[in-house]
């Protein structure tokens, strides 16, 4: 097989947790660039997607690979077997929950009008798994890969920041929110800073209330 | 909420015998190109062809059933859950349905590029119309296309196309001209373009390059 392209079943991608769910990290995986590409697996009666919106400009589209799912979206509720596909537009709640053991549903995003820029929650939360499982230099790799990647993208930083915090390094964490935060000239974190329970354990610091400024 | 399976979304037979199951569309979705695929008369799920001229990345993953994918000249054969990440845009890529039920999502787009809805879709809609005569409706669908996409070489010549069998000689004339201004290769292609007999002899007809 040449190099300029991949093949993969979802079956053989390791799962991590993330928000209660079962995250197959295609993009993370694969390295696909034009759009997020995600799936999430779920047993019987366990949760697929996590609860959340997307912000403004935000599209998603759920396909149900197999088994079936029940979809819950802003105030409507719908069972999609195998074969259906879900549109949800942005700053819409959307979750859906496995009917079926083995249920897989593929995930896929992009903001309309700019380029896929991967802020990489993906691989964090795949660092993140590795970080819980006692993997921290595995972990750590990867957000340093992240950081490699994209030196100039302040959100690869701040996912850096809450890898460390999480850790408990908080000298490490700091200085990767630091460089978030200078990077960040738009101030898309200042969200984040105020409410991601991620960096709760730095809140209590006096370093972290610059960040709050 | 919108949500519909793939069994129940628009069938568009294609000239090579695929059916394609504009997903994009029906949803509108403005963020990332998607589309599905299911056999027709040949079988076929996902044309050969590469990314060359667009420069996208794409991948394709089983709905359903069973595939054999040619990627680069090898063969594999992919079941429900599996999938190809092509990322080199040069490679050429093919696939055809194993059972009668298989399905293929595809997922494309530039890297570092905003989506762009491609002119395709457009016009992958109109050739039915245009193949059973429907021209009106063709050509409704091609100025749609042309509102989206203005000055888009293929969608011009598409237009013609439909214009010049319609019996619509000098819109024909005019969209032609402007598709090889767009495209100046187009005009080798019209020289031996069935779509134009009506209007060739026309001293306007661009000549070939």
């Amino acid at each position: 097989m040449s190099e300029g392209y991949t093949i993969l079943s979802l079956d053989e991608v390791e799962h991590v947790p993330h928000r209660g769910s079962n995250l197959i990290p295609v993009r993370h995986t694969l390295g696909f660039e034009p759009a997020g590409v995600n799936a999430w697996i779920a047993d019987t009666g366990g949760q697929l997607i996590p609860p959340h919106e997307e912000d403004s400009g935000n599209e998603e589209l759920y396909a149900v690979v197999r088994g079936r799912a029940t979809f819950a979206v802003g105030e409507e509720s719908a069972d999609a077997p195998a074969g259906s596909l879900v549109y949800v537009p942005p700053e819409v709640h959307r979750t859906a929950t496995a009917e079926e053991d083995g249920t897989i549903v593929f995930a896929v995003g992009g903001t309309v009008g700019k380029p896929f820029n991967a802020g990489g929650w993906d691989s964090f939360a795949v660092a993140d798994a590795y970080r819980q499982s006692g993997r921290l230099d595995e972990g750590r790799a990867i957000m340093e890969q992240l950081i490699a990647a994209k030196p100039g993208y302040w959100a690869v930083h701040y996912n850096a920041g809450c890898y460390e915090a999480l850790g408990g390094d908080k000298d490490a964490a700091f200085v990767h929110l630091r460089h978030a935060r200078e990077l960040d000239s738009e101030g898309h974190a200042a969200p984040y800073f105020l409410e991601d329970v991620d960096l709760d354990p730095l809140r209590d610091d006096p370093r972290f209330q610059e960040f709050l400024a | 909420m919108n949500i519909v399976h793939i069994d129940e979304l628009e069938e568009i037979e294609l000239g090579d015998g695929f059916v394609w199951r504009p997903v994009r569309r029906h949803f509108d979705i403005l963020a990332f190109g998607t589309n599905a695929y299911t056999p027709g008369a040949t079988g076929r799920v996902v044309e050969e062809h590469t990314e060359r001229r667009f420069e996208h990345q794409e991948m394709y993953l089983v709905l359903r059933g069973r595939v054999l994918f040619t990627v680069d000249g090898d063969e594999h054969e992919l079941g429900t859950g599996q999938l190809v990440f092509v990322r080199d845009p040069s490679i050429r890529r093919g696939a055809v349905a194993l059972t009668d039920d298989a399905a293929v999502l595809a997922v494309g787009g530039k890297p570092g590029a905003a989506h762009e809805v491609s002119a395709w879709e457009y016009e992958f809609v109109a050739f039915p119309h245009l193949r059973a005569g429907r021209y009106d409706e063709a050509e409704r669908l091609l100025y749609e296309a042309l509102d989206a996409k203005p000055g888009n070489g293929s969608v011009l010549y598409n237009l013609a196309c439909v214009e010049a069998l319609a019996g619509k000689h000098d819109a024909a004339i005019d969209h032609l001209s402007a598709a090889v201004d767009a495209e100046p290769q187009l005009a080798e292609l019209a020289q031996t373009d069935e779509d134009f007999v009506s209007i060739r002899d026309d001293p306007r007809f661009p000549a070939a390059p």
